[in-house]
């Protein structure tokens, strides 16, 4: 099946959700995760090829698969990120980062520019379940 | 030599000076080349001012004259730059070389290494690289190809629309090239002192265009959302020592032309740096001319002499 957007950046998509989810996920719970407009069988399609790749594992789930992402990987890709990080100046800076720091009262600032009740921590996601 | 040799400098101060200003209030795409490909030109132009100025000392020199069939008496002669204008000119080529070098060598270094980290980042063969920290944190590796890199901090607190938009704000970084655009501006720093606010205003101005590219493919608030989300993070991530990037006022900046319209591209703000750029080059062309001219009539004095 071919989709309009290249492949690599569904499968970041459901990478990103598997990792979000903290628990292992259906290819149903996956489509739910990362929005309606991914049909069943694509997110399927793309399960099969990220375990194929190596970078999620199954399980056995009732009737059907679960899917979660190998864990190892992200603790040797934080080390090599850090590694780079550490060197500073340039190093750093080539890397272009989203995050930035703030101080309480910019954070006030900014919540109240988005009109948001403000509070310090930002995560009321709604695909949220706690992992147990 | 006439004033125009002195024009390119004046440019490099009043293009360092207004360009990051009025780029805020340009799209995003545009903004970042100007700043990034006129911040260059800028500074080749005052590079070959301040070049030209030194070159009527240098010509002066006994060995370089007599190899070039020059009088040195005619040129001091006719030569209306002073001696300890032409001399600072010399010293300060030499300085901005030797940083502008340096600043490519350190970048160069620093891009490979981005590279061979890109390459490196499990799992391999995948867009998105996750990174077991628990501060909120995510980034884009240039490389070929180039990586997504986002903490499991950060993916924990982000909503399915916030996700999206971190990542299609990453990918915006690595397809069109951002790092490349921030090394021209700070080789164009290094080159000359009075572009010192570009690197700032381009890393800025490229956060800005990933925003919109995001905001293109979810909406405009997810956008703002997930940037503050992040840029807010919690204590830990506060606390943790390497946190990158964006100042404070560049977050609040970005929310709110997240939040306006999209800026329109104003034909005169564009016109009046591309002009300032068009001057700086003609009046270096101006310049090398008028240099021609002063080594010729030297080395007429020569043959004359001679004679």
């Amino acid at each position: 099946m071919r989709t309009r957007r290249p492949s690599g950046g569904l499968e970041s998509e459901v990478l990103a959700a598997l990792w979000a989810a903290g628990r292992p996920l259906t290819p149903g719970e996956v489509s739910d995760a990362v929005g309606g407009e991914l049909a069943y069988t694509t997110v399927q399609t793309i399960l099969t090829r990220l375990h194929r790749k190596g970078a999620v594992v199954r399980e056995q789930a009732g009737r059907a698969h679960a899917y979660r992402p190998v864990i190892d990987d992200a603790g040797l890709a934080a080390q090599r990120m850090r590694a780079l990080l550490d060197r500073g100046g340039d190093y750093a800076a080539v890397l272009t980062s989203f995050v930035g720091t703030l101080t309480p009262d910019e954070e006030a600032t900014l919540a109240k520019l988005l009109g948001e009740p403000h509070s310090p921590a930002p995560g009321d996601r709604q695909t949220d379940e706690d992992e147990s | 030599m006439h004033a125009s040799v002195y024009l390119p400098l004046v440019i490099a101060g009043l293009f360092g000076l207004t360009a990051p200003r009025l780029a805020l209030r340009l799209p995003p795409a545009a903004a970042t080349w100007l700043l990034s490909v006129g911040g260059l030109i800028a500074a080749a132009g005052a590079a070959a001012s301040l070049t030209l100025l030194g070159f009527t000392l240098v010509g002066q020199a006994q060995p370089l004259a007599e190899s070039g069939h020059w009088s040195i008496t005619a040129l001091r002669h006719e030569d209306p730059v002073l001696v300890p204008v032409a001399a600072a000119s010399i010293a300060a080529v030499l300085v901005l070389a030797v940083r502008f070098v340096t600043a490519g060598v350190r970048r160069t270094c620093a891009l490979l290494a981005a590279h061979r980290l890109a390459s490196g980042l499990p799992p391999a063969g995948q867009e998105l690289a996750v990174l077991d920290d628990p501060a909120p944190r995510a980034f884009a590796v240039p490389g070929r190809p180039g990586r997504i890199a986002m903490s499991t901090g950060l993916l924990r607190v982000l909503r399915r629309e916030q996700r999206h938009a971190v990542l299609a704000h990453e990918r915006s970084h690595l397809n069109h090239r951002h790092h490349l655009h921030q090394t021209a501006a700070v080789l164009a720093a290094a080159a000359n002192p009075l572009l010192y606010r570009l690197p700032a205003a381009v890393a800025l101005s490229v956060e800005r265009w990933a925003d919109e590219d995001a905001a293109a493919t979810c909406d405009r608030r997810s956008v703002a959302l997930a940037l503050t989300g992040i840029a807010t993070g919690t204590g830990a991530a506060r606390q943790s020592g390497v946190i990158l990037a964006a100042a404070a006022n560049d977050v609040q900046s970005r929310v709110r032309a997240l939040q306006a319209p999209v800026a329109r591209l104003s034909i005169w703000r564009v016109a009046l740096l591309v002009g300032l750029l068009v001057v700086a080059v003609v009046a270096v062309r101006e310049a090398t001319q008028d240099t021609e001219r002063l080594f010729e009539l030297a080395q007429a004095a020569y043959r004359s002499a001679r004679r």
